[in-house]
């Protein structure tokens, strides 16, 4: 709000103030009052109509560039309401309180969706667990009754379970509040799990698993963790070349941060698509040509890793290699709280 | 024969359980009534309790407090509730392991063969008719020779002297090896095998290991 702004918004008063002393002095001049007297008159009108509108400006300006500069200091600006002081002139108040009662309905509103998104998230999770128990079923069924399709109904049944986890771990990553736990994990066995998990499918296409120095500590979920080696295992399974093929596991210790990478000489991603990997839904010339793709996969692991906040990056070289580096920083505090406390 | 207690209230996979683990040769004992398991525990007194969670009426974990409270019998709880907390609040209450459905059986058998031989006591010597195994050292010892196995050989070796007579598949030895953070592949198995038998063959016991075509091997006694 400037004066100019202010001017031209007072238009209509201000014409009006005009016409009305145009008014007056045609009134004056029919009572022939004399020239002196006119003058005063006018004097007299126009400091009247200037002061009312100065005065009018000058209480406006200081709530209204409050409010602005109150408006771009802050993150969230739906919390103004609470930061403005009371005005001293009606419009003022009557804006403060449509602000308020326009917030709380919102508020309502919110948590309305609020509660409606927790409880799908709890039926969500609830109707995994129950969907596991079959799976388990048939995974024992399977194992007691030797047959010749074993094979291929423990593949199909371990691709259901994949995505099964996958839209778990969706639910757990879209929501705001913190279900996982961190805690120091050995990554050999974290990898371990995942080894074991994809033995099957690494041996039957002759992809050979090779892992080396990961007998390091890091802090975080194990679980979140594991969901999220299991995906990268998953695409390098997928993403293998038919002869020769490895995925090659490598731990470092830096300084600062734990460096873990997942390397396979598989089919690689295209230059132009590598920064995009990671988006929602995306899915490359690979994604689209023969092997299915959700494109969700390495959304939701940039998801957690965000949350859990470890560093997550891609290199791959077509037809050559890829290689997913997940870092994972160390944390002073933990340890100075811990010495602490011991 | 160690007997077993499967705490499961699907009814499906209590009774498939059941089957995987008679088949491994073990006694079992699928509970129907969950309102008295405390005092069937005393009764029954098994060696190991596979414990579901989610457990009608009840919660596993509380479960888990109160048998800890009186009974110190090995327990594996089994879930289908992923997460770390559940896996922490388990073993914090005494659980000897946590397993997440849908597990693999034969993975299943491995652990709950590893906590069984954990709550007995340590063993660091076995024998193979006159033979002297020392895992540690990765030796196999006769009166007068001795003979060192590579850490896959001796995993190979431990698991055909645990199951003796009966057939071991590749499978079975392969998830040993994975399990032990050995991930070879199916080549590296074959030779390693054949390694396991030259050695054997060095100190006399060449007819030990017996091949099964498309079954597996068996170690005789």
């Amino acid at each position: 709000m400037n004066k100019k702004n202010y001017i031209k918004d007072k238009w209509l008063t201000i014409s009006i103030a005009i016409v009305i002393y145009f008014i007056i002095l045609l009134i004056l001049l029919a009572f022939k009052v004399n020239y002196q007297a006119t003058i005063a008159i006018s004097l007299v009108y126009l400091i009247g109509i200037i002061s009312i509108l100065v005065m009018a400006y000058m209480r406006k300006k200081k709530f209204y560039q409050e409010l602005k500069e109150k408006l771009d200091s802050l993150d969230k600006k739906y919390l103004i309401v609470e930061m403005l002081n009371e005005p001293s002139f009606l419009e003022g108040k009557v804006l403060i309180d449509s602000l308020y009662d326009i917030n709380k309905s919102m508020i309502e509103r919110i948590n309305t969706y609020k509660s409606q998104t927790q409880d799908f998230k709890e039926y969500v999770e609830l109707w995994i667990h129950e969907v596991k128990l079959p799976v388990s079923s048939l995974t024992l069924m399977i194992h007691n009754h030797k047959g010749e399709e074993n094979k291929k109904l423990l593949e199909q049944l371990s691709r259901l379970d994949n995505y099964l986890e996958q839209i778990l771990y969706y639910v757990r990553s879209e929501n705001a509040e913190k279900d996982y736990l961190i805690k120091k994990v050995n990554l050999s066995k974290v990898i371990s799990n995942i080894a074991l998990k994809n033995k099957d499918i690494l041996l039957e296409k002759g992809i050979d698993f090779i892992v080396s120095d990961v007998n390091l500590e890091v802090l975080t979920d194990s679980k979140w963790l594991e969901f999220i080696l299991n995906q990268i295992i998953d695409n390098s399974i997928k993403y293998s070349k038919k002869q020769n093929a490895y995925i090659k596991i490598v731990a470092k210790e830096e300084k600062d941060r734990v460096d873990l990478a997942i390397y396979d000489n598989g089919i690689g991603i295209k230059k132009e698509e590598q920064p995009r990997v990671f988006e929602k839904t995306y899915t490359g010339t690979n994604g689209r040509t023969g092997k299915k793709s959700t494109g969700m996969g390495l959304y939701i692991v940039k998801q957690l890793c965000e949350k859990l906040g470890h560093k997550v990056s891609i290199k791959s070289q077509e037809q050559e290699f890829t290689c997913v580096r997940i870092s994972f920083l160390k944390n002073d505090y933990y340890e100075v709280a811990k010495k602490e406390t011991t | 024969m160690p007997k077993i207690k499967i705490v499961e209230d699907d009814l499906s996979i209590a009774e498939e359980l059941k089957q995987t683990l008679e088949n491994a040769g073990y006694d079992t004992i699928v509970t129907t009534d969950f309102n008295t398991i405390i005092e069937q525990i005393k009764q029954e007194q098994p060696d190991l309790i596979l414990l579901d969670i989610n457990l009608p009426k009840m919660n596993g974990e509380v479960l888990l407090q109160q048998i800890r409270k009186e009974n110190n019998v090995p327990i594996i709880m089994v879930t289908s509730k992923n997460n770390e907390v559940d896996e922490v609040l388990s073993m914090s209450y005494g659980a000897d392991d946590y397993i997440t459905k849908p597990y693999n059986p034969t993975i299943l058998l491995l652990r709950i063969g590893a906590v069984l031989k954990r709550s007995e006591r340590p063993i660091d010597k076995f024998f193979y008719r006159s033979l002297e195994v020392i895992p540690q050292k990765g030796i196999l010892k006769t009166n007068d020779e001795e003979v060192v196995l590579t850490k896959n050989e001796m995993i190979i070796f431990l698991y055909l002297l645990q199951n003796q007579e009966k057939i071991v598949t590749r499978d079975e030895l392969m998830t040993d090896l994975w399990n032990n953070d050995e991930y070879i592949n199916d080549n590296a198995l074959t030779v390693n095998i054949s390694r396991l038998r030259a050695k054997l063959k060095e100190i006399g016991y060449e007819e030990a290991i017996e091949t099964r075509k498309n079954q597996g091997y068996i170690l005789h006694e």
